[in-house]
């Protein structure tokens, strides 16, 4: 849906910018009837009924119906927060999300880095009692890289000597570069070496195949029922190594699609741990629920992408980088977002292993819009030749309220005219994709696991989520130079491939991502992370 | 009637297939795949999944493998929640819509018929001009205004009951059912009472008052009857408005029904979950209507639709 252009008159947030204070109500709300409202919830809080859920089992909310639970289908957040509960593989997270043995009790690296030994635990056990040996991983990763289970997640594998070839059937599965010397000795076998294998191993694409039987698993709970658009019931399960440490009677995981409705179930007492929280009432969340609100940092960074291959901004660093100087991320982070992000001038976010410290800003606060219009005139543009531009986004509140105040920003700073458009989820991804109408549009990622290369093999030529077109040889040279080395070495060169593309100013970053719970206060072993990994077997009720 | 009823369920096989064929390309035409994600996909990936689900097919091949599908009764895989067929989400979505829908008919025609005589029978009364407003509010309040209300008021402050969730429970049903019926009541109130008000003045019921019949005989055995003619023709578009209203309902307080799939499916171009509640709605829609028209022969003694057994 295209919305008509949007000029600075009508943009609500530029007395935000100026004034710095404003209701936590919605803009254009008279502020008698704010003042009103706002005691309101402070009224009900009182009066508000202490939380009512059964004893031991943990309600949590999952966000949207898991797409599937079969490990080599299932994709989206919520089913691999579910199947992290159900299934477990060789390695896995402990409560702060640190990497811990899972189905293997010790593992031995080669020399080179590239085999791996594991030997799988004596009692690893599935959930009817049988043992989990080394042919079930085996066999799990045939399955996932044979191209008729068409598992999306199948790449992941890439890594191990020869899946590329045997997912495209160009090998026989027999090459793959995993045996099972033993049933409980595991090899792999990897194409180069890979300082976040371990992390990989945590993912559900590599778990133990349980069969095709139904009702299998190797993780700590077992799922008793599930009600599509409702709800997963987990009981534990009596088989797992450790069920003595188990301390929760169940789990029940709810689909609940919207925060709004998410935070009522959790007001109204029925739930323990939200899957997240309704965007832009953090204040008043914090005020009603104070250490309830949990909000960490997390792995994940959200910019702003230039499509290059595109006017106005192929071949125009400049201009690229007149547009981020122009946004002041601190404003945008407290007023607009305000839920604890993070500012950011880097696309890696901080806590990343090698990255203690997200960027440093460029420029000091006090230059940066000077220094923003001269570049912008540079690039050719002034008051009487406007840049006209089409900021483009996906459906959402939030992303709608930042698109304006950016907007706003680079009128106010440069005299940009920006059109804003907003799109349907589905067809935003295609237009990104398809780089035919982008011209600087909505991005972000998460990181599938702790490592920067995560995030910069985005802009590698020839990825397939390089939405921007970035093409330059000298950045895909350092990619392919770090997936050779170890180390510092290894970071080193990543880190000069973020500088690269922070100069080249391909994206300009905006924050990075913080997790959102809220979370009973009775519940025990609930360790914010920046994984925002928190699997339910380290969690007990009183 | 027989014969008027095998002929209009005849009729409606060319609707629904016009219906199909509309939805199935209309569907198509949208931007964005089942597939597509913020996580781009490589090639060869992509390929697995659309020759999985036959994606890579001419799109009249996949059209007439659907058709031939839906008449083996197999509304295919979904595919977003690739562990369902759309038979197995249907079968466990409808009757929890249903039973929503059902319940919250049933309440709003009770409660409406009765309300809307009564306003009749003191029309331009105090009492009329009270309920009249309340129907008039009852009208204008949207349910995703209704419903947050509703639940703050019950679940959270109150705590009455559950603020969402599902169960064939009382406590589970009371406030989503509501919810549903509140603007039907009103319409029901309104129409009964218009139509009621007509009713009154007209010349049958005068010759029953003069011949000396109690005044709760007349309303009772021969005004309501013929007063509830325009409500029962209302009942079939609002049969299918609470399936579709329910969307809203069923959204905010998490029932798993049919209705939050109809969006759901569409932002997720679940193709065959589409197809599967586009049918099934134009099936209740098709039926619905024709209930109404034979309640209505029944109702009113002079409508009569086959032809060689008019009067």
């Amino acid at each position: 849906m295209k919305e008509s252009k949007q000029h600075l008159q009508d943009l609500w947030l530029l007395g935000a910018l100026r004034t710095r204070t404003g209701s936590r109500f919605a803009p254009g709300f008279p502020a008698s009837v704010a003042s009103v409202l706002s005691v309101v919830p402070v009224f009900f809080a009182a009066l508000l009924t202490a939380a009512t859920v059964h004893a031991a089992t943990l309600h949590r909310g999952v966000g949207p119906e898991p797409d599937s639970l079969d490990i080599h289908t299932a994709q989206s957040l919520s089913a691999l927060n579910v199947l992290r509960d159900l299934h477990e593989g060789l390695l896995t997270f402990d409560a702060g999300a640190e990497l811990v043995p899972g189905v293997a009790a010790s593992w031995s690296v080669s020399e080179d880095g590239r085999v791996w030994t594991f030997e799988l635990h004596e009692a690893a056990r599935w959930s009817d009692g049988r043992p989990i040996v080394a042919g079930d991983f085996v066999a799990g990763w045939r399955r996932a890289l044979d191209p008729a289970t068409a598992s999306p997640t199948a790449a992941l594998l890439d890594p191990v000597e020869n899946a590329h070839a045997v997912r495209t059937g160009e090998a026989a599965v027999d090459t793959l570069g995993i045996d099972a010397p033993a049933p409980d000795r595991l090899e792999i076998r990897l194409e180069r070496p890979l300082p976040w294998f371990g992390e990989l191993l945590t993912h559900p694409v590599t778990y133990p195949w349980p069969g095709d039987s139904e009702g299998r698993y190797s993780g700590a709970f077992v799922l008793v029922e599930q009600l599509p658009g409702a709800r997963l019931e987990l009981k534990p399960n009596p088989h797992y190594r450790e069920a003595d440490t188990v301390a929760l009677d169940g789990v029940t995981w709810h689909v609940i699609e919207q925060p709004d409705v998410e935070l009522s179930r959790y007001r109204a007492g029925q739930l323990h741990i939200t899957e997240t929280i309704p965007p832009g009432r953090v204040d008043w969340l914090r005020e009603q629920f104070g250490d309830e609100l949990r909000i960490a940092p997390y792995l994940g960074s959200f910019f702003l992408a230039f499509n290059l291959r595109r006017e106005p901004f192929a071949d125009a660093p400049e201009l690229r980088r007149a547009l981020s100087l122009a946004i002041d991320r601190d404003i945008l982070v407290e007023r607009v977002l305000g839920s604890g992000e993070i500012p950011a001038w880097g696309l890696i976010p901080p806590g990343m292993p090698g990255w203690p410290e997200g960027r440093e800003p460029p420029l000091p606060p006090g230059e940066r819009l000077a220094e923003a219009r001269r570049l912008y005139r540079e690039a050719g543009y002034d008051e009487a030749r406007p840049l006209r531009v089409e900021l483009r986004f996906n459906t959402s509140l939030t992303h709608r309220r930042m698109a304006v105040a950016i907007a706003a920003m680079w009128k106010l700073h440069l005299g940009v005219q920006t059109g804003l458009v907003n799109e349907e989820w589905k067809v935003f991804i295609a237009n990104r994709r398809q780089g035919r109408i982008t011209e600087v549009f909505r991005g972000g990622w998460i990181a599938d696991w702790r490592d920067a290369g995560n995030f910069l093999q985005l802009f590698e030529s020839d990825g397939p989520g390089n939405y921007t077109f970035f093409d330059d040889p000298e950045f895909d040279r350092l990619m392919r130079r770090a997936a050779r080395e170890r180390g510092d070495e290894r970071l080193s060169t990543l880190r000069e491939a973020e500088s690269l593309l922070l100069d080249e100013q391909v994206i300009v970053p905006l924050y990075y991502y913080v997790s959102r719970h809220l979370v009973d206060p009775a519940v025990r072993g609930f360790e914010d992370n920046p994984m925002d990994i928190h699997l339910s077997r380290w969690m007990a009720l009183p | 009637m027989l014969k008027y009823s095998l002929r209009r369920l005849a009729s409606a096989v060319p609707t629904l297939f016009l219906l199909i064929t509309f939805a199935f390309f209309m569907i198509r035409v949208a931007p964005g795949g089942p597939f597509d994600s913020e996580r781009a996909l490589p090639p060869e990936i992509e390929a697995n999944l659309a020759a999985k689900y036959h994606l890579d097919e001419p799109l009249v091949f996949q059209y007439a493998r659907y058709l031939w599908q839906i008449v083996q009764g197999d509304l295919g895989p979904s595919f977003h929640y690739r562990d369902w067929t759309v038979n197995d989400l249907i079968i466990q979505g409808a009757p929890v819509s249903f039973a929503l829908g059902a319940a919250a008919l049933l309440l709003a025609l009770l409660v409406g018929v009765v309300v809307g005589a009564w306003a009749a029978l003191r029309q331009n009364r105090p009492t009329d001009y009270t309920v009249m407003s309340l129907a008039m509010l009852g009208i204008s309040i949207p349910n995703f205004v209704l419903a947050p209300l509703l639940i703050l008021v019950f679940a959270i402050v109150l705590g009455w009951v559950p603020a969402g969730g599902w169960a064939f429970s009382f406590d589970r049903m009371v406030l989503p059912v509501i919810t549903l019926a509140l603007p039907m009541i009103a319409y029901i109130a309104r129409i009964t009472r218009g139509s009621m008000i007509e009713v009154l003045h007209s010349s049958f019921i005068r010759t029953v008052r003069a011949k000396g019949m109690p005044e709760k005989e007349v309303i009772l055995r021969h005004a309501l009857k013929p007063a509830l003619l325009p409500v029962i023709s209302y009942l079939g578009p609002a049969a299918a408005a609470i399936v579709t209203g329910s969307v809203v309902v069923e959204r905010i307080f998490t029932i798993p029904g049919i209705g939050s799939y109809f969006v759901q499916g569409a932002l997720n171009r679940d193709y065959t979950l589409v197809m599967g509640v586009v049918i099934l709605y134009g099936v209740l829609i098709i039926l619905f209507n024709f209930m109404v028209d034979l309640i209505y022969a029944w109702l009113d003694p002079r409508i009569r639709y086959d032809d060689g057994e008019t009067a």
